[in-house]
């Protein structure tokens, strides 16, 4: 199986560094960025699965990143970190199609539990449009 | 209310008091003052004007009296020859002349040039008798026409007489008549002024000439000083204490050549009788008046200042809450902006923990000796991290405007659904959790999560201040107005009364350290506030804690 593609955005470099080490550790394949400009840059270059947005973060922030990156790559599954305070910019990034938002600081295993449901649906999700192109192909092909 | 303030009250009332009552009274006295003034001067110059006419008329009429009976002699003498002028033609001329004068005469006689009494009419005997040693007689000699004072003379009874003399020499007679006294005297008297009014006549000398009502009879003297007897023009008029210590008003003037003084005198009680009266109804009203406006400004300024005591009360209970809540949302901005600057190293802490266990469980590291110590270590580090989560996401939950969802909420299941998450832990303490529900609670439209967590909080503290064996009861019912009412009792420990006034300010904690935030109590404050409702709470320390929600039916909208 392959493993899923992360890009971590948060300004606090030391939380991007650790926490891309411990997801490492976890078998996942993972990029940290600092700042949303690069993120998108990343998500412009290569393709990922899942990433991990911080909502404040100075320059851009997580919802303007978010909003920018589900218009490079709409199928990319975005899980917004929060200090609690800025719960309602998480919300605001739900509405604007992140997958869910945990709040700081948070629990490995939690977090763990959120990426695999976000990469099984962008899998899944995935699946579908390989199956769907495969009809299409085939209703196209000459009989 | 402190001492202090309920005496600066009083001052205020007295103040007010003071300031209408004066206020009012001053232009009442004024004008009340005024025109009894004004009215007083009008009735003393009526009083003065009308003693002072009374007075010229009488001695007007009373000159006119003994001008005619003067002139009535003069014709007669003039008329009749002196050797006709005998006993029996006197009869006659008496007669029409008493006749003709209402019989103001005693008696009548004729008397020669040398003094003897040649013919009479009258009472008493005085035929033959001489004169001329008598002063009237002497007196009519030298100036022809003689009208004398009161004297007692042969007859020895008090009398004046009218004399005129007719012819010179041996010729020479003089008729004489004698006024009756006693009808001088009434025609003198007789003055028509009220209760008290009196009028008389003395001599230069001090002697009466008429009876006085308050003094002496004929002929006696008058007290010495008791009359001014030195002559002046026109009437005079003045008040004085008589001898019986009344008050008597006078008037006076000069008749008969400067030697009658007529005095007409009354009562000062009786002449200003009716402005008396009127002082008195004018005092009554005015005293009336007074104590109207002292009642009404006592009242009002009562009213008035028992509504300034009631707003300030009210204010300083406002002020109390508003100094509260500033407080609380102080507290709460300034923990919110912490709370979120500490939950990024927190999670960094967080994560450089959790990155060291990640390590601990690589193979290289499995022969560590410190393994024990090292797992230990980070699991406490992980641990006091989560404490701090712990205390920035309340810290933050107090502080944020959640988003509320509101709707119906039946607050006794509510009650049901916290009571069933809570129930286990109590049993093992052996606390019974007793719910005491309003069997026909109405819904209210509020936030159930909010009071689901308020409730919590509630009951959790409630287990805590009991700790094992006791009881917690919650009660349902109808409150004041449209609201709903919640009460949590319990048998715990109680509140401290100085700390009574805290419970629900950030971070005040009984708890020993590590236990409580101190958070649990503000946070449901907020909340309640925040959905329109009142939390209160009574306590006593060994009996335990209530605390008292209550909640409106409906929350205002825009809440």
């Amino acid at each position: 199986m392959l493993e899923p593609r992360i890009l971590i955005v948060d300004d606090e470099e030391r939380f991007v560094t650790t926490l891309s080490k411990r997801l490492t550790e976890r078998k996942l394949d993972v990029v940290g960025v600092y700042s949303g400009k690069d993120a998108i840059e990343e998500v412009t270059n290569k393709l990922y699965d899942v990433v991990i947005l911080d909502v404040k973060m100075p320059g851009l922030d997580g919802v303007e990143t978010l909003r920018e990156i589900k218009k490079i790559n709409p199928g990319i599954e975005v899980i917004m970190l929060t200090g609690h305070a800025s719960v309602d910019s998480a919300v605001e990034g739900m509405r604007l199609g992140a997958y869910e938002y945990l709040m700081k600081p948070c629990e490995i295993d939690e977090l763990m539990e959120k990426i695999n449901g976000a990469y099984e649906l962008k899998k899944d999700r995935d699946e579908r449009i390989r199956q769907a192109e495969i009809r299409r192909m085939v209703d196209q092909r000459p009989a | 209310m402190p001492t202090k303030q309920r005496g600066s009250y009083r001052g205020l009332r007295q103040y007010i008091v003071t300031i209408l009552f004066v206020a009012a009274a001053i232009p009442f006295a004024v004008i009340g003052g005024s025109i009894y003034h004004q009215y007083r001067t009008s009735i003393r110059k009526n009083v003065t004007l009308q003693l002072t006419s009374m007075v010229t008329h009488h001695k007007e009429s009373i000159e006119r009296f003994l001008t005619e009976i003067t002139a009535a002699l003069m014709v007669t003498t003039d008329l009749v020859p002196c050797d006709k002028m005998e006993t029996g033609a006197l009869q006659n001329v008496f007669n029409s002349l008493q006749k003709e004068y209402g019989h103001a005469f005693e008696d009548m006689g004729v008397i020669d040039s040398k003094g003897d009494h040649l013919a009479y009419v009258g009472p008493y005997d005085l035929l033959g008798k001489n004169y001329s040693q008598a002063a009237w007689f002497k007196q009519v000699l030298e100036k022809n026409v003689f009208i004398s004072d009161v004297f007692l003379g042969f007859r020895q009874v008090p009398h004046f007489i009218v004399a005129v003399k007719q012819g010179e020499g041996k010729c020479g007679w003089i008729l004489r008549a004698t006024v009756d006294a006693a009808r001088f005297g009434s025609l003198v008297e007789n003055v028509r002024l009220g209760r008290t009014g009196d009028a008389f006549i003395v001599t230069r000398e001090g002697y009466y000439q008429t009876r006085a009502r308050v003094g002496g009879g004929v002929m006696e003297k008058i007290e010495p000083g008791s009359i001014n007897l030195s002559p002046f023009e026109g009437v005079k008029f003045w008040e004085v204490e008589d001898s019986k210590g009344h008050k008597v008003l006078r008037a006076k003037t000069w008749m008969k050549d400067n030697n009658w003084l007529l005095i007409v005198q009354q009562d000062v009680d009786e002449a200003f009788s009716e402005l008396f009266a009127t002082k008195n109804i004018a005092m009554v009203v005015f005293l009336l008046g007074v104590f109207l406006v002292a009642v009404v400004t006592f009242l009002t300024t009562r009213l008035l200042v028992r509504k300034i005591e009631r707003a300030d009360e009210e204010k300083k209970v406002l002020d109390e809450q508003l100094i509260q809540s500033a407080k609380l949302a102080s507290i709460g901005e300034i923990s919110a902006g912490i709370a979120h600057e500490i939950n990024n190293p927190l999670a960094i802490m967080g994560e450089e923990a959790g990155w060291m266990q990640d390590l601990l469980k690589r193979d290289s590291l499995k022969d560590m000796t410190e393994m024990a110590d090292f797992k230990d270590s980070l699991q406490e580090i992980a641990k006091q991290a989560g404490r701090c989560k712990e205390i920035t996401h309340k810290l933050l939950s107090f502080a944020r405007k959640m988003e509320s969802v509101i709707k119906d909420v039946n607050v006794n299941e509510l009650i049901d659904d916290v009571v069933d998450m809570v129930e286990s832990e109590a049993a093992l303490a052996n606390i019974e959790i007793i719910r005491l529900y309003h069997e026909h609670l109405p819904l209210i439209y509020s936030d159930p999560s909010q009071l689901r967590q308020v409730l919590l909080n509630l009951i959790n503290n409630a287990l805590d201040a009991i700790k094992r064996g006791g009881e917690v009861k919650i009660e349902t019912g109808i409150g004041e107005g449209d609201s709903i009412a919640m009460k949590v009792s319990d048998t715990g420990a109680g509140i401290a009364r100085e700390n009574l006034s805290k419970v629900f300010d950030p971070f005040f904690t009984t708890k020993p350290a590590g236990k409580g935030t101190g958070l649990g109590l503000s946070i449901c404050h907020g909340i309640i506030e925040k959905l329109g409702g009142d939390i209160s709470v009574t306590s006593e320390v060994g009996k335990g804690t209530t605390f008292t929600i209550s909640l409106p039916l409906e929350q205002k909208r825009g809440e």
